[in-house]
């Protein structure tokens, strides 16, 4: 009894010892787990000859993206001896920007990390890390052989401040069996809004109906800037820090009346705030049109027993096409480490982005390829001549017209703005008017601007 | 006179230091895991943080003010309210039936007292993604039973009308486990002696019922009325799969909310001022259940 009693009480000491520690200083806690499976690497690495250099890869691929990404590692890390990336998944984008908050900035922090696009201007203000213009110009890399309209989003005042990676565009995908039964041209998609709407009246039968989008501020942004329409001020917040949004000007407005006159008239579906269940709805016959992300091209097409079509999204009919502004996510250098990892990181980037290494990442995963030349690799052409309707997400790409628009917002809360539109369009489908819904999700933005603004150091 | 004191008050206190040697663990354990944390968001409700999530700039009352006349923290806290109100009574009074039923002496009634409390085994988010699949617009089974009983379809968790009643629904499926399993703890707990006698005086099932066994079981009842009472007001896990706030911010309780401004929108400041108010609320609900409550609780 009594030695129970002891051990127990030791285990209890120990136990609030460990959490005692673990939260005074969770920091260095964390720091601490994380660079600890790595460090015998590093030091085996300097401890032999030719000094081999091990940095870290912090990424937000899983899945399918995961194994490609692992696959093209490996490849980098058998592809000479001087360096070895270590890749580590660390949950959704949210998920590692906040662990890397916990670290940026200081010489534990990884050599790479993986953020999303909404996230660049945060990165950018962070003072976590180093811009990679810095290393294009000492290394004289050539830029212009990489897509442009791609390094257009992550170009700040003309500098390149992270290496893009992963990158898609919204598409409209659309049943061609149904467009044929609704007397339809299957090859020929509706390009305006007022063909949309046309359309989706058509093809709304049963339990089918005409059109769908997901309910996420992403395609919100995509429909403002083909119209040439800006998100906020200062140039879409390029020229200085943005503090008023622009997104309930014309072209807002525009959609969201685009959104409702097909609510209003019961051919629009509403299907939610998760991508799984409108590609259910799609691929089950419930929705003929719906607009998803270009990585998402290659699961519609395999998952759905009809003909697939893929188009372009659609614009207001009063204005002309702008294109496109890149989503995905880029990667990021750190500040504060070694100058060898640096280097290591710096060579590791530009292994991804020849010609090779981006076909397979855009066959595995069907995101572009950074570097057009991999659309010339056999195995892509390959592929295209089979899949046709990947071609158009890459042709909508090439035919964005750079501009402000196109270009993309940053701002730095932008995934509370997203979460604001996400409330509009769910007020608007539950019949609230367009102007003042779309307002007041301006409004929760600019608040968010102000105190993001006030409080930046 | 001094010397025969002093010792005295060494030794007046002897009690209180061995309590206070007993309780320095917990003390240790809640000040590290309570204390430190609320006091840091008190004080971090009153200030604006910057990128880091550090204290920023001193802005006094200015986030409560706020928080009272922002709409969307209103609805939070009606959303909240609705919650508790739908989830808590019908929770309670179908534990309560089920441990009744399984509180009967019959063969195999293990069994049932096992599946009673199973829910308790599945966790929120393990049972909320089972739910997320039964409230499936285009596949989901209730859709499905509906279109067999030409029903028109309903959009569970898409509809403002029905999400929270549907976020209830399963919420209220989750809990029963745990309550029915404390509640039949307490049935079993009732004297046998009592019922004997009530049956030779005659007494019906309804009639002892009412005066033997909920009197009998009231502390319990108070017990987990009290415990689903915060539960309710705090639930994060099954909003957080099943609808995200959504739609329309009509299922954005309070504790999703100060999720959502802490850790996507990275404002620790406003979000710390609704668990301020947060944890005032529950505790005015709390201290207003022991005061009106207690009363009718019977002890033995």
């Amino acid at each position: 009894m009594m030695k129970l009693l002891k051990s127990s009480i030791f285990w209890l000491l120990i136990l609030s010892l460990a959490v005692l520690t673990a939260c005074t200083n969770s920091d260095s806690d964390t720091k601490d787990e994380e660079t600890e499976t790595p460090k015998p690497a590093t030091s085996e690495g300097t401890g032999t000859e030719d000094e081999k250099v091990s940095i870290e890869f912090w990424h937000a691929m899983s899945g399918t993206g995961q194994e490609s990404l692992d696959s093209i590692v490996k490849g980098f890390n058998d592809s000479q001896d001087k360096f070895e990336v270590v890749a580590e998944f660390q949950g959704t984008y949210e998920e590692s920007l906040t662990k890397l908050r916990g670290v940026g900035g200081t010489k534990d922090a990884p050599a790479i990390t993986q953020v999303f696009e909404v996230g660049t201007k945060y990165m950018i203000d962070s003072g976590y890390i180093e811009p990679i213009q810095s290393f294009i110009d000492k290394d004289n890399y050539d830029l212009s052989q990489l897509e442009e309209n791609i390094l257009n989003y992550y170009k700040v005042d003309g500098e390149l401040y992270s290496m893009p990676f992963n990158s898609s565009t919204p598409v409209m995908v659309y049943n061609k069996d149904a467009f044929k039964e609704a007397g339809l041209d299957p090859e020929k998609a509706p390009e305006t809004f007022s063909e949309v709407i046309n359309a989706a009246a058509k093809l709304k039968k049963g339990e089918m109906y005409g059109f769908s989008m997901l309910t996420y501020g992403w395609f919100f942004e995509q429909l403002v800037a083909t119209q040439g329409g800006l998100y906020v001020n200062e140039d879409n917040g390029r020229s200085g820090d943005a503090t008023e949004a622009l997104f309930n000007g014309p072209e807002g407005l525009n959609v969201f009346d685009f959104l409702d006159t097909m609510n209003k008239a019961g051919t629009f579906g509403n299907f939610g705030t998760n991508w799984d269940d409108i590609r259910a709805a799609f691929a089950s016959g419930k929705v003929a049109m719906y607009m998803d992300s270009s990585a998402g091209v290659a699961g519609a097409i395999t998952t759905a027993p009809f003909d697939v079509g893929v188009a372009y999204i659609p614009y207001a009919d009063e204005v002309k096409r702008n294109g496109v502004v890149i989503g995905g996510a880029s990667l990021w250098m750190s500040k504060g480490i070694a100058e060898k990892e640096q280097e290591a990181a710096w060579a590791f980037m530009k292994y991804l982005t020849t010609p090779e290494v981006q076909a397979q990442w855009h066959l595995d995963t069907g995101y572009f390829a950074i570097n057009p030349k991999a659309y010339d690799e056999e195995n892509v052409k390959e592929k295209w001549a089979e899949f046709p309707q990947y071609k158009v997400t890459v042709d909508q790409l090439q035919d964005t017209v750079p501009g402000l628009a196109t270009q993309g917002a940053l701002i730095s809360v932008f995934p509370e703005s997203r979460q604001q539109i996400v409330t509009a369009l769910e007020d608007l489908y539950q019949g609230k008017d367009p102007k003042e819904v779309l307002d007041k999700a301006a409004e929760g933005t600019n608040r968010a601007m102000e105190i993001a603004n006030k409080t930046k150091k | 006179m001094t010397l025969l004191e002093k010792p005295g008050i060494w030794k007046r206190t002897a009690n209180g230091r061995t309590a206070l040697l007993y309780l320095l663990p917990s003390i240790l354990l809640f000040s590290v895991f309570v204390f430190y944390p609320m006091f840091r968001t008190i004080y971090l409700s009153f200030f604006l943080t910057d990128q880091n999530g550090d204290a920023a700039i001193w802005v006094g009352f200015e986030n409560y003010s706020y928080l009272l006349e922002s709409t969307a923290f209103i609805n939070s806290m009606k959303a909240t309210g609705l919650f508790v109100l739908y989830t808590v009574p019908i929770g309670i009074i179908l534990a309560l039936f089920f441990a009744l039923l399984a509180n009967e002496k019959l063969r195999g009634i293990g069994f049932f007292r096992t599946v009673y409390s199973s829910t308790m085994g599945i966790s929120v988010a393990a049972s909320s993604v089972i739910w997320l699949f039964m409230f499936n617009p285009s596949m989901g089974m209730f859709n499905r039973l509906l279109s067999l009983l030409n029903l028109p379809q309903i959009q569970w968790l898409l509809d403002p009308q029905w999400a929270l009643l549907s976020v209830s629904i399963s919420t209220i499926w989750m809990n029963i486990g745990f309550s029915f399993l404390i509640l039949l703890g307490g049935l079993q707990n009732i004297d046998e002696h009592l019922y004997e006698s009530s049956r030779i005086d005659g007494a019906g099932y309804f009639y002892r019922l009412r005066r033997i066994t909920l009197p009998m079981l009231s502390p319990t009842l108070f017990f987990i009325i009290t415990i689903s009472l915060i539960n309710a007001f705090q639930s994060f896990g099954q909003i957080d799969i099943l609808t995200q706030g959504g739609p329309s911010a009509s299922t954005n309780l309070i504790v999703y909310s100060i999720y959502r401004e802490a850790f996507i929108n990275y404002q620790f400041g406003t979000a710390s001022a609704q668990a301020v108010t947060l944890f005032i609320i529950i505790l005015i609900v709390t201290i207003l259940q022991f005061k009106l409550g207690e009363r009718r609780v019977h002890y033995q």
